[in-house]
């Protein structure tokens, strides 16, 4: 291997004028920055594209507002067609539907600690979270463990005596 | 010396005197010497060989070795399987059960690659608890220490984005809860999140952005970090017992080289018991709606997982974040956290204290989760703590609308 002492090695000529060797110097770091700047602004703009995706409202007609009593809950399947990035799936949903007397109420099934699908328990009135033992009463509310806030509502329209949910929520699910 | 080599017919010009290199292409070098004149290879394998060994070293030093076996056994078993997946919300499930059930081979490459991945995590904390009782991490070997810790976390990342590729329930939930633990970040959680995922929801993208994470981005890093690794292992040569053992080095090759060969063997032997006795599972595929599943994440990540539940409202991200980081940190900080100039555990007694303080509680919460109730359980274990009726649990009426 050579050690610096080859032919031409020996017989190499140094850049000398030390103005010339500083523009050197400058221009490869520089056509070095844009051209890592060519590749990476593109490619990071692109992986970050999901950030820049603004939400729509998706309002969806679950049930007839009269098949759920007054005070009662009900675990409520939808189906909607939605765009899961290349393609547009029809993709099942479950939202809690609680009629108070003057309006109802529809809770997302994540659990607010870290999104697990919640289980509602009619006997008990309180809603469990299998993974790290959340409990919520049926308003929504933390009775124990450790959510740190009550459940995450979808807005809820009537309109004709059915029930339209917002399937998109504004916090994250 | 030019490159370029002499023909026996030239003449030898002034004072120049043939080189060995140059003796060997004119007196018809075999293979192996021709081939080394260029690459330059055997040269590189001796140095390997001889690598001085101090005296004391044995078997506690072969788990670097059996380390690099099993992540060449990802690498070969992962390129297997990336030839029958298909990453697709509709495919991937299909795949892997093709996989699973398609071909008889299948499943044991399956196996190896999800074992391994276990063994992986199993061998590399032993590995890291070695060198930290050793205090082989001290001067000059800090940087060896801190791209260990890298690979380290390179090894769980593979994990974390491998567990989502089948897309079945447990890979679906795991995922779910796992992405959302970036979410409890204050000011960038959420974008965070959904930078992960690709979206919102734990769908597609997230499926594409962790398969190219996993077969592509960690690999590439691994294979950087672990070159740096052992470039700094062979440059400060391996540290060798606490207390200095009497006698000369001893070169790697025969008796270090064979110790290891002998823990390849067992380690290798060990996963293949594994892959064919206990093949990998696939649950039902991945449903976002499906309520009869409790997620619960890989055996190693299962001391957060505790972590979590012991963390009172609002505090989540002291389990999520902080602890996790402090610990990580901590770890990069080792070398220099330790002042004391020796090597020896009894001498380093705040180091030793505080790490075991931490193996403990990692140790601990993990045997929790390992030995809790069953998942299936546990909710209606809760259930009856805070029940104010009767036990019996009667399903809430479900009712389906479509549009």
């Amino acid at each position: 291997m050579c050690e610096g002492n080859c032919e031409n090695c020996k017989n190499q000529k140094v850049e000398t004028d030390p103005k010339r060797r500083s523009f050197l110097s400058w221009s490869v770091g520089a056509i070095n920055l844009a051209v890592l700047g060519g590749i990476f602004t593109p490619v990071i703009g692109f992986i970050g594209s999901p950030l820049r995706q603004k939400p729509k409202d998706d309002w969806i007609d679950v049930i007839g507002q009269d098949e759920i009593p007054v005070g009662a809950t009900r675990e409520v399947r939808f189906k909607a067609k939605v765009v899961d990035g290349y393609q547009t799936v029809t993709r099942e949903y479950v939202v809690f539907l609680k009629r108070y007397p003057e309006k109802i109420v529809a809770f997302d099934p994540a659990c607010t600690h870290l999104g697990c699908r919640i289980l509602y328990k009619d006997d008990q009135k309180k809603y469990l979270c299998p993974c790290h033992g959340g409990v919520f009463d049926e308003d929504g509310k933390v009775v124990s463990g450790p959510p740190p806030r009550a459940l995450t509502e979808h807005a809820v329209r009537i309109k004709d005596g059915r029930v339209f949910v917002d399937r998109r929520l504004t916090d994250a699910t | 010396m030019p490159h370029d080599v002499l023909s026996p017919e030239e003449p030898v010009v002034g004072k120049h005197v043939k080189s060995e290199q140059e003796q060997l292409v004119a007196d018809r070098p075999s293979i192996k010497d021709w081939t080394d004149l260029r690459l330059g290879w055997w040269g590189f394998v001796r140095k390997n060989l001889d690598e001085p060994m101090p005296p004391g070293v044995g078997w506690w030093q072969t788990l670097g070795n059996l380390l690099m076996t099993l992540l060449a056994f990802q690498f070969v078993t992962g390129l297997a399987l990336a030839m029958f997946y298909s990453p697709g919300t509709e495919s991937a499930y299909l795949s892997v059960k093709h996989i699973n059930e398609g071909h008889p081979v299948g499943l044991f490459v399956r196996g190896l690659h999800v074992w391994g991945s276990t063994l992986i995590v199993c061998v590399t904390v032993a590995h890291v608890l070695r060198v930290f009782f050793w205090g082989s991490y001290k001067k000059p070997r800090e940087l060896t220490w801190v791209v260990g810790v890298m690979i380290f976390n390179v090894i769980l990342g593979f994990s974390f984005t491998g567990y989502l590729l089948p897309w079945d329930q447990k890979a679906f939930w795991a995922t779910t809860v796992g992405t959302r633990i970036a979410g409890t970040l204050p000011v960038v959680g959420q974008g965070l999140m959904t930078l992960i995922r690709g979206g919102e929801e734990v769908g597609a993208l997230t499926l594409t952005r962790f398969y190219a994470i996993h077969i592509m981005v960690l690999p590439a890093a691994l294979m950087g970090f672990t070159a740096l690794h052992l470039y700094l292992v062979r440059r400060h040569h391996i540290a060798g017992p606490v207390v200095p053992q009497k006698g000369e080095p001893v070169k790697f090759y025969p008796n270090q080289l064979f110790k290891d060969a002998i823990v390849v063997l067992l380690g290798v032997g060990i996963l293949a018991y594994m892959s064919l006795s206990m093949p990998p599972s696939l649950e039902a595929i991945a449903d976002p709606t499906g309520a009869d599943f409790a997620p619960r994440p890989e055996w190693y990540f299962l001391g957060m997982y505790e972590l979590l539940k012991i963390m009172p409202a609002g505090w989540e991200v002291l389990a999520t974040a902080v602890i996790p980081g402090f610990v990580t940190v901590g770890m990069l900080l080792v070398p220099w956290i330790d002042r004391a100039k020796s090597r020896h555990p009894a001498y380093r007694h705040w180091t030793i204290v505080a790490g075991t303080a931490v193996i403990l509680m990692i140790g601990i919460m993990t045997l929790k989760g390992i030995l809790e109730t069953p998942p299936e359980h546990k909710a209606a274990h809760a259930a009856e703590k805070v029940s104010v009726g009767t036990p019996e649990v009667t399903p809430v009426p479900r009712l389906e609308s479509g549009r």
